[in-house]
């Protein structure tokens, strides 16, 4: 195999993450760029695609996917829901009504079993969870979660990613100039000769 | 290099050679040529882009073609199926210097034993295994001038073939998989050298030495460090101010006269407006895939199946190199994004040995596989969680403890896997898109079970902490190697070329890229194309100029 990481990146992008991933990148740029101006504007957000109580949904659905709980960043100061609200109005307009209807199937899905429940965002962290656990094999939440990594993840030049906090999780940098050593088993092996 | 005034030359002029690709084959076609003082047009599908244009831009280049080939391609597995678009993908880059500026840089020779298998193996049920017309004797003067002018950094390994000049440059700095691919290699009784990687070590040729930025694989390289066609012989070449290197040119037909002599081609300039550019002879550098297409678009009154298919086996043994590939978690940091691909390999299973029960043989490398949107996307275990705290804690503390081991096999030349021209679906530019009919051979799907196996012994021993699957062995859909398509050989009825590159059928017509190779070889392939270029261009320049084309 010549290119294993290519083949997972033409994978990602054939599979359920496929609009967000298949994308023009300057329209993803905008997106992002987008992202992050709203969240360095003060609140209240003004979304496009989506209502306010949809993108709160959208985003307690990213806050699962990388969650900020553990006290490190996640979806949620990435960005990701303004890079997705941006995104349903441009490149992935033809994603707004899949996007929209597979809020309202998890809407449905909440009230179904718990009834009196007002919507996603308004659950606990584990029932969320548990709802998210019934459809992860769905589209909906595979592009929902590619939307995520990309927000997440994406060179931060695209105005995703945050102050790195994707970047920064990994313990990736991007510097462009390395020396040997670059990790600790070559170091390991040159300190022993 | 000083760049010298560009020539340029107008279409109605009849120059003594068009090349159409400027990659691996065709920079080293159009250096060798016009070297020679022959006049010379390249025309290239893509753009020309500087150095200065290569970003580090995962998503560009990784999930979009930033620069590779945006047209579709339809797959199937067998003849009897329709081909699907999005069943699979060729991955090969569209711009000046073609693949050989977002390869890998993986540069591994033929050894003596892939040019002779059929003879010493004898056939293969399945397969139309043939010896090669030449042997690794002729060709190994012509990979010592890649290494010397284009440039490679390495030393001698156990297994390599013999060579006539040391390496020009030394090896890349070992990385950490290096090191512990070295480590669990050698406790199993294995013999791991480094990896011959056409990047340089120190600066050579004027150009600068790797400055270790990670970005290799799909990425061009800034630094000029990469020895692309781009950066190495492409600037040789212009500076003779006899080759015109001519960008968003994209061919569509090769013509052909009354008397059967190609005589330019047509393609589409920058506006999708067809241009003619006449020529005494045309060399087709396009790759294993764009070749055959070429010439099963060229269709004429004299070659109805295409041209210079008399024998009908154009776009025909269509061969990928195949392997699986399995990732390891370590201890302490490795911190892989860092610097080049690859740093070690094996050639223990290169041979392939009846002992095992089939055919085939390989290499095993240690690789960086994990750039940040790919990885968090699924460069973790299938059954690793793909979302929660859970995947957040394991997606950051895994990045830079994880190496990728990697096998690289064998393909049988089967001759129902193929090229050809898909029958309904049309690129932007109106043309038949590719049509890819492949399904491997069982020996393959073995030989790449084997060395997988092998892999994971080497992580074991290597200590690590845990071990999972990250492509396993699995029917292709995908593939940067493409090989095969129009095989050189004597005899006109089971060949395209002739050993000088020339089709039996036109004589002023060659074929120089991947779709020349009659065996796979284990991988890595771009070497061997570049030493055939320069074999080429050398015995096209000798026939032109004793008037035998």
């Amino acid at each position: 195999m010549s290119d294993q990481v290519t083949r997972r990146a033409f994978l990602a992008a054939a599979g359920a993450g496929a609009a967000w991933l298949a994308a023009d990148p300057e329209l993803v740029r905008a997106a992002l760029v987008h992202a992050r101006n709203v969240i360095a504007a003060p609140p209240p957000y003004r979304f496009e695609a989506l209502t306010a109580a949809q993108a709160a949904d959208l985003e307690a659905i990213a806050m699962r996917i990388i969650p900020s709980d553990d006290g490190s960043p996640g979806a949620k100061e990435a960005g990701v829901v303004h890079f997705m609200d941006k995104a349903l109005t441009t490149f992935a307009a033809d994603q707004k009504a899949a996007t929209l209807a597979g809020l309202a199937d998890l809407n449905k899905r909440a009230k179904t079993k718990w009834p009196g429940t007002t919507s996603f965002v308004a659950l606990t962290p584990a029932r969320q969870d548990e709802l998210l656990k019934s459809i992860e094999g769905s589209e909906f939440f595979g592009a929902t979660r590619g939307a995520v990594i990309v927000g997440m993840f994406a060179n931060p030049s695209y105005g995703g990613n945050q102050n790195q906090v994707g970047w920064k999780l990994l313990g990736f940098q991007a510097h462009g100039l390395y020396q040997s050593p670059f990790g600790y088993y070559d170091a390991e092996a040159r300190k022993g000769g | 290099m000083q760049a010298s005034p560009r020539i340029t030359y107008p279409t109605s002029t009849e120059v003594d050679f068009v090349i159409v690709g400027s990659g691996a084959a065709g920079g080293v076609m159009a250096k060798e040529l016009s070297t020679r003082g022959f006049s010379v047009v390249v025309l290239e599908q893509g753009p020309r882009l500087l150095p200065s244009q290569f970003e580090h831009d995962e998503f560009k280049y990784m999930l979009q073609n930033g620069i590779s080939n945006p047209s579709p391609v339809s797959w199937r597995k067998t003849e009897k199926e329709v081909a699907r678009v999005g069943a699979g993908q060729l991955l090969y880059a569209r711009l000046v210097g073609g693949s050989s500026v977002h390869f890998t840089a993986n540069f591994w020779r033929l050894h003596e034993i892939d040019f002779i298998e059929r003879s010493r193996l004898g056939s293969i049920p399945g397969a139309d295994l043939q010896d090669w017309p030449i042997t690794y004797a002729d060709l190994e003067p012509y990979y010592t001038k890649v290494d010397w002018e284009v440039g490679v950094s390495g030393e001698p390994g156990p297994f390599d073939p013999p060579r006539s000049r040391p390496y020009p440059l030394p090896p890349m700095p070992v990385k950490s998989s290096g090191v512990l691919f070295e480590r669990g290699a050698r406790k199993i009784g294995l013999h791991p050298q480094s990896a011959p990687m056409a990047i340089l070590s120190r600066p050579f040729n004027g150009r600068n030495a790797c400055q270790h930025c990670g970005y290799c694989m799909n990425f061009g390289c800034e630094y000029d460090a990469k020895s692309s066609s781009l950066a190495s012989v492409i600037p040789v070449a212009e500076a003779t101010g006899k080759c015109e290197i001519r960008p968003n040119s994209y061919v569509r037909k090769v013509e052909l006269n009354a008397r059967g002599r190609a005589t330019g081609v047509i393609y589409f300039d920058a506006q999708k407006k067809e241009q003619f550019q006449r020529a005494k002879a045309v060399v087709l550098c396009a790759n294993g895939a764009e070749t055959p297409r070429l010439l099963l678009m060229s269709k004429s009154n004299r070659f109805p199946q295409g041209l210079a298919n008399s024998s009908g086996l154009i776009g025909k043994t269509l061969m990928f190199n195949v392997g699986a590939g399995v990732m390891g978690l370590f201890e302490h940091p490795l911190n892989e994004y860092r610097s080049i691909q690859v740093t070690r390999l094996s050639h223990d299973f290169y041979d392939s040995d009846p002992k095992r029960g089939f055919y085939g043989g390989g290499g095993i490398d240690a690789r960086f596989q994990q750039y940040p949107i790919t990885w968090a996307f699924g460069g973790l275990a299938q059954d690793a969680p793909k979302w929660g705290s859970a995947f957040k804690q394991m997606v950051g503390d895994y990045f830079n403890r994880t190496m990728a081991i990697a096998g690289h096999t064998t393909s049988l030349p089967v001759p129902s896997n193929s090229i050809s021209l898909d029958p309904k679906v049309k690129d932007a530019w109106g043309l038949p898109a590719i049509r890819v009919t492949y399904n491997d051979h069982p020996d393959d799907l073995k030989i790449s079970q084997f060395l997988m196996d092998r892999s994971m012994e080497i992580l074991d021993a290597a200590g690590a902490q845990k071990k999972w699957v990250d492509y396993g062995v699995e029917p292709a859909t995908f593939t940067a190697h493409l090989l095969g398509t129009c095989r050189m050989g004597k005899n006109p009825k089971t060949s395209v070329i002739d050993i000088d590159h020339r089709t039996h059928d036109v004589r002023n017509l060659f074929l120089c890229d991947g779709s020349s190779m009659v065996t796979s070889g284990r991988g890595q392939p771009t070497m061997t194309i570049m030493a055939l270029a320069f074999r080429a261009g050398e015995r096209i320049a000798g026939l032109a100029s004793r008037g035998e084309i």
